[in-house]
């Protein structure tokens, strides 16, 4: 296959937009989805270490080390090893991108919660909360703008990945990428990729302004 | 890179390394037919290793030298904020398919611009940032003692700053290796090969074998890419320097 003529493939054809929008949109749906169930499981997995972890304090290397290694190894190697015992199938999708995302999740909880100052567990002890009750209502709050933090690296760096579980067919927008590669047609690709980059950031800003509502102290603290 | 590269495009896409259905993840990686020849492991190792090493030597030479005298400085604090939030999520699949039309229509091909750009960003964060820091870090006392014992600027920065930084910057650069490393595989679905391809080929023949054999290439080089990297870490920090850390451990 030649390429071809420039004329006919500009970067971005407005007409295929158009007349593909279902296609987009179908995309954009599963993209949403993957990021979503992985950045769920991940979070999940990563609160039952992270209590682990805190409660534990000689288990907090092992834990860390663990996700820091799950963390390096490659993505396509990660879809390569599970496609023969799980298939092409959105599980060999969902693992990996949820193990990438235990490493930031992980390590800005832990941060979170040993930036509490013991003044104030002190305090909480000392006005009689139950241990339980100091963890929820004053350590966990306190620790949440990290935890925040953490969230929103982990749901930006999964929208990127997702594009890279287009290999094992699983859709999103990388499947709009790889599509535009093999007919070397453009337009496809330039939407795949610009509109991840735009959900990335559009995920980042809700995240950003949901945890400004979940922590309305951090604002009151700031202006006084 | 070759000048008959966009035309056969197709060709690498689809490539189809014939390897037979039945042959054993083992029996790939342990059989020498597979290692040599074109399309062999060595050569796509190669190419691997390659573009990882430029990537991650045009990123050390950009970023050390940029981020040492913004710290020397002390510019562009706010650099920092900023690319600690943007470095973990480079989305590299994504810049690099953006390339790859303007590539083509520049003349240069599918292969290996845009994957060298794409990787490149996200090569550059983590050694701007150690490197930022290293040299920010460095006590400010010892500065000052340097200077008063007739150190020019110069002198400062390569002898003091950096040179007391060596570790952290060491370890900015082994991340980003490990990082481009594992990233580079998506090369071989945007029009390339390297080490990636026979996870690519293994999907598309629908070969388990290829496929797993290809993941343990991939993700045995990346752990490699580490240790070496620790290794050399540890080798390359001036004897000073090492002197002082063998001090403090007694």
């Amino acid at each position: 296959m030649s390429i071809v003529a420039e004329a006919a493939n500009p970067i971005i054809r407005w007409e295929w937009v158009v007349d593909e929008w279902d296609q987009i949109r179908e995309a954009l749906v599963q993209h949403i989805e993957l990021t979503v169930l992985s950045v769920a499981l991940g979070s999940l997995v990563a609160a039952i270490l992270s209590a682990i972890a805190l409660r534990y304090r000689p288990m907090t290397s092992p834990i860390t080390g663990f996700a820091g290694f799950l963390y390096t190894i490659p993505s396509v190697a990660l879809f390569g090893l599970l496609v023969p015992y799980f298939g092409l199938t959105r599980t060999t999708a969902v693992l990996p991108l949820a193990m990438y995302t235990l490493l930031i999740l992980v390590t800005n909880t832990l941060a979170g919660f040993d930036a509490v100052p013991s003044a104030v567990r002190d305090a909480a002890d000392g006005m009689g909360l139950t241990p339980t009750q100091r963890v929820l209502k004053v350590e966990l709050p306190l620790a949440l703008p990290y935890i925040i933090a953490g969230l929103r690296i982990a749901v930006v760096s999964t929208v990127g990945l997702v594009t890279v579980a287009a290999i094992i067919g699983q859709g999103g927008l990388g499947r709009l990428i790889l599509d535009g590669l093999r007919r070397t047609f453009w337009t496809p690709m330039t939407i795949g990729a610009v509109l991840s980059i735009v959900m990335a950031l559009l995920l980042d800003g809700l995240i950003y302004g949901l945890g400004r509502m979940a922590t309305p102290w951090t604002q009151r603290a700031r202006t006084t | 890179m070759d000048p008959a590269g966009t035309d056969d495009v197709t060709a690498t896409l689809f490539g189809q390394a014939a390897v037979p259905r039945d042959v054993g993840v083992f029996e790939f990686l342990s059989s020498s037919q597979y290692w040599t020849g074109a399309g062999g492991i060595l050569t796509s190792l190669w190419d691997t290793v390659v573009l990882c090493g430029a990537v991650a030597l045009v990123a050390t030479l950009i970023a050390v030298p940029l981020a040492t005298m913004l710290a020397h400085y002390g510019r562009g604090e706010l650099s920092v904020t900023w690319i600690v939030t943007l470095s973990r999520a480079v989305p590299t699949f994504a810049i690099a398919g953006l390339l790859v039309p303007i590539s083509l229509r520049r003349g240069w091909g599918f292969e290996p611009w845009p994957i060298f750009i794409a990787l490149l960003l996200l090569a550059l964060p983590p050694i701007y940032l150690n490197t930022y820091t290293a040299v920010k870090d460095v006590d400010r006392g010892v500065v000052d003692a340097a200077r008063a014992m007739g150190f020019n600027e110069r002198h400062v920065v390569f002898r003091v700053e950096m040179a007391l930084g060596t570790a952290v910057i060491l370890a900015g650069i082994r991340v980003a290796a490990v990082q481009v490393v594992a990233t580079e595989p998506i090369r071989a679905f945007l029009g390339g090969d390297g080490l990636g391809r026979y996870v690519r080929d293994g999907l598309g023949q629908n070969n388990d074998s290829l496929l797993l054999a290809g993941a343990i290439l991939v993700a045995t080089l990346a752990a490699l890419t580490g240790a070496l990297f620790g290794v050399a870490q540890r080798l390359a920090l001036p004897p000073g320097v090492r002197r002082l850390a063998r001090a403090r451990d007694r």
